[in-house]
């Protein structure tokens, strides 16, 4: 929930009540007129330019797939199949930064519903815009591998934000993926599959399991303790 | 703010004219580029590049260690791949710093110039992302030192892809500072990939020259300038925008900016120029000792005489016999018609890694493979097909004859016969003595990519 000093000091008035949503704010003087919590909290978080950033990043995938050639060898569409989702989690992780965190600690009532409903919705989202970039070639490099690194990498978004911070939660994200995409060129073997999760091919499933759990994992996480809180030093 | 510092003035110089009055002498204060550096932010930024950098680098050792050029393009491929968009990331990060202190204000305040001010803040993360690339090339360069067979360090791609990371940082700095935006430096990131990738790859258009990333192979070398001009068409770029952000004069970012055009209309020009063929790459070495002679290309020299171990079966029974070609090359070029081409030794990683052959006994029956070829007659006629067998089983088998010959004893009565046959074949030539073998096998090496059957010999 963010309140704006003007909207808090000015003719808005924050009402924590009995059996009333806590973040819902009333405006003195309009009765009736009530902005709804989950508005006010989608504006606190900066959805709506976190889901155009999505959009966007699903459009750049559709131009990046298309100059690629993939026809010709699918694989060619790894750097998409890796980089968008990475966007993707950039900005969904960016989103989960609260510029209010004492004030959030307030409320009365728990936040880990609204984290898993934006954290699922964000992820949902990014999981029906990236895809079709990639059409066709489904056991290979194709929607069902986008899906895949899409729910991964915000998986290990979320994580840095519980761990990290929200704002910062891109870096460690980007260097594993950055790393990944260089040494897993070519390599095979035992293991690969599993710290190489993001380049396999669909039909992997040890991959699938990797980034299924990396998703639970950052996710309950997040959605259990909330982005580290931020300083001002950060 | 600037009451709050006068007080803060004046309480130190009161501090000062105390400690003065009581004879202690005042410690030197720390220069403030020394917190810049230790502390914050760029410490990090360092540490992520060599994380990166060394995990790109480690998981694929085997395709690059060993071999010095690898390891350069290797490098190479790593610091504008990962280190270029890292950089331009974290420095994006580092340039928001102030914004998100909300300190903007308090900065301006201060005595020092902006682009003092600048420096300050953008100096130290890019010489952190230099310092995290430079400790990664020498662990890679000392990497390979110890299985390196051959050719010498290439350093100078490494000290221009150096520039080309400060720049990257400083270029990203002046970003961070401009756009307040949550997400403007992982987009700066992806855009950094983007823009370096598709230059790169930009088909056979000399535009592609202009990308750090753009490179020859690993038997090609720049010439002498062409790391010159890359670090002042990249350094050029970083350093107008630099300038036309916070200097005080901003029309002398036209003299970096006329510089990096010019340096960039240079590599554009020159084009496929940049790159000629390694002189090291064009020589080979050779054992002349054996029949046929050994050559192994100069540029892993080192690796003689195992190669020479691996085909010393292979060279022993082949002693006296004549119509052979005369030496394995191992050149950047299709070997004479009196030569066969040495089996593949590069790209490493395959059947040479960390200077060591993987398989002596794949390579020496892909050398003799490499003796007789009738890869251009349409059909081969059984006979032929036979014989060529039995000569494959006596000079160097495959590792995989075993496997064929099992997979053959199981199967229906044609695949049983043909097995009984070439194993009849393989027994006469086994069988020959030594004077009677070494003549047939003139005689069939003669014929060696003839496609007419009556033109072999009879076995």
């Amino acid at each position: 929930m963010t309140v704006r000093p003007e909207e808090s000091t000015g003719a808005m008035t924050v009402r924590p009540e009995r059996g009333a949503d806590a973040m819902t704010v009333r405006p003195e003087g309009a009765a009736g007129a009530v902005t709804g919590g989950l508005l006010l909290y989608a504006r606190s978080r900066t959805l709506p330019l976190t889901v155009a950033s999505l959009a966007a990043t699903g459009a750049l995938a559709v131009w990046a797939a298309h100059g690629l050639d993939a026809y010709l060898d699918p694989s060619r569409r790894v750097p998409v199949v890796a980089l968008a989702p990475l966007l993707a989690a950039a900005a969904i992780g960016a989103s989960l930064y609260s510029a209010s965190e004492e004030l959030d600690r307030t409320a009365v009532r728990p936040w880990w519903r609204r984290r898993l409903v934006q954290l699922l919705a964000l992820t949902a989202l990014a999981a029906v815009l990236l895809p079709p970039a990639v059409l066709g070639h489904v056991s290979s490099f194709g929607p069902p591998a986008m899906i895949r690194n899409t729910l991964g990498c915000t998986g290990l978004a979320a994580a840095a934000a519980a761990l990290l911070g929200a704002r910062l939660s891109w870096l460690p994200v980007f260097g594993y993926v950055s790393a990944v995409y260089m040494g897993a060129a070519g390599v095979h073997g035992g293991v690969v599959p599993v710290w190489a999760w993001l380049v396999q091919p669909a039909g992997e499933w040890d991959g699938w399991i990797v980034a299924l759990v990396a998703f639970g994992a950052g996710g309950v996480l997040y959605v259990v303790r909330g982005a580290r809180p931020e300083g001002p030093r950060g | 703010m600037t009451l709050v510092a006068k007080e803060a003035e004046a309480a130190e110089a009161a501090e000062a004219a105390r400690e003065a009055g009581s004879g202690k002498r005042a410690a030197p204060p720390n220069h403030p580029l020394r917190a810049e550096f230790l502390r914050g932010f760029a410490p990090w930024a360092g540490a992520a590049v060599l994380l990166t950098l060394a995990v790109g680098m480690a998981a694929a050792a085997a395709e690059w260690q060993g071999g010095w050029a690898e390891t350069r393009d290797r490098l190479h491929v790593g610091a504008q791949l990962l280190g270029v968009p890292l950089a331009l990331a974290a420095c994006c990060w580092q340039g928001g710093r102030e914004r998100r202190r909300r300190t903007g204000e308090l900065m301006s305040a201060a005595a020092r110039g902006p682009l003092a001010r600048f420096l300050a803040s953008a100096l130290p993360v890019a010489c952190w992302v230099v310092a995290g690339y430079a400790v990664a090339t020498g662990l890679a360069l000392l990497a390979t030192a110890f299985y390196a067979t051959g050719d010498r360090p290439h350093l100078v791609v490494p000290l221009t892809d150096a520039v080309a990371l400060g720049s990257a940082a400083v270029v990203g700095q002046v970003v961070g500072r401009l756009v307040p935006w949550r997400l403007t430096a992982p987009a700066l990131a992806v855009a950094g990939y983007v823009g370096v990738g598709v230059l790169a790859y930009e088909g056979t258009s000399p535009v592609r020259h202009l990308s750090p990333l753009a490179d020859g192979s690993v038997t090609d070398v720049p010439v002498w300038w062409q790391p010159l001009a890359m670090a002042a068409w990249t350094g050029g770029l970083a350093t107008a925008a630099v300038l036309a952000y916070a200097a005080r004069r901003r029309f002398t970012a036209l003299l970096p900016l006329a510089a990096a055009t010019a340096a960039g209309a240079l590599l554009v020009q020159t084009g496929d120029g940049l790159w000629h063929a390694d002189p090291l790459a064009r020589r080979q070495v050779c054992d002349t000792s054996t029949t046929p002679q050994i050559c192994v290309n100069a540029r892993y020299e080192g690796l003689l005489p195992q190669v020479t171990e691996a085909l010393s079966g292979l060279t022993g029974r082949l002693e006296g016999v004549e119509n052979l070609p005369v030496r394995f090359a191992d050149l950047p070029r299709r070997p004479k018609p009196d030569e066969a081409e040495l089996p593949m030794i590069t790209p490493i990683g395959w059947s040479v890694v960390r200077g060591r052959l993987t398989d002596p006994r794949e390579f020496a029956w892909a050398a003799g493979m490499a003796l007789y070829g009738r890869g251009e007659c349409e059909t081969t006629d059984p006979r032929v097909a036979r014989i060529d067998d039995a000569v494959e089983a006596y000079l160097a088998p495959s590792p995989l004859q075993q496997d064929f010959d099992e997979a053959d004893a199981k199967g229906g009565k044609a695949e049983r016969d043909r097995l009984k046959e070439r194993i009849e074949a393989r027994a006469r030539l086994a069988g020959m003595g030594d004077e009677e073998r070494r003549a047939w096998l003139s005689e069939y090496f003669a014929t060696a990519d003839e496609c007419d059957p009556k033109e072999v010999p009879a076995l």
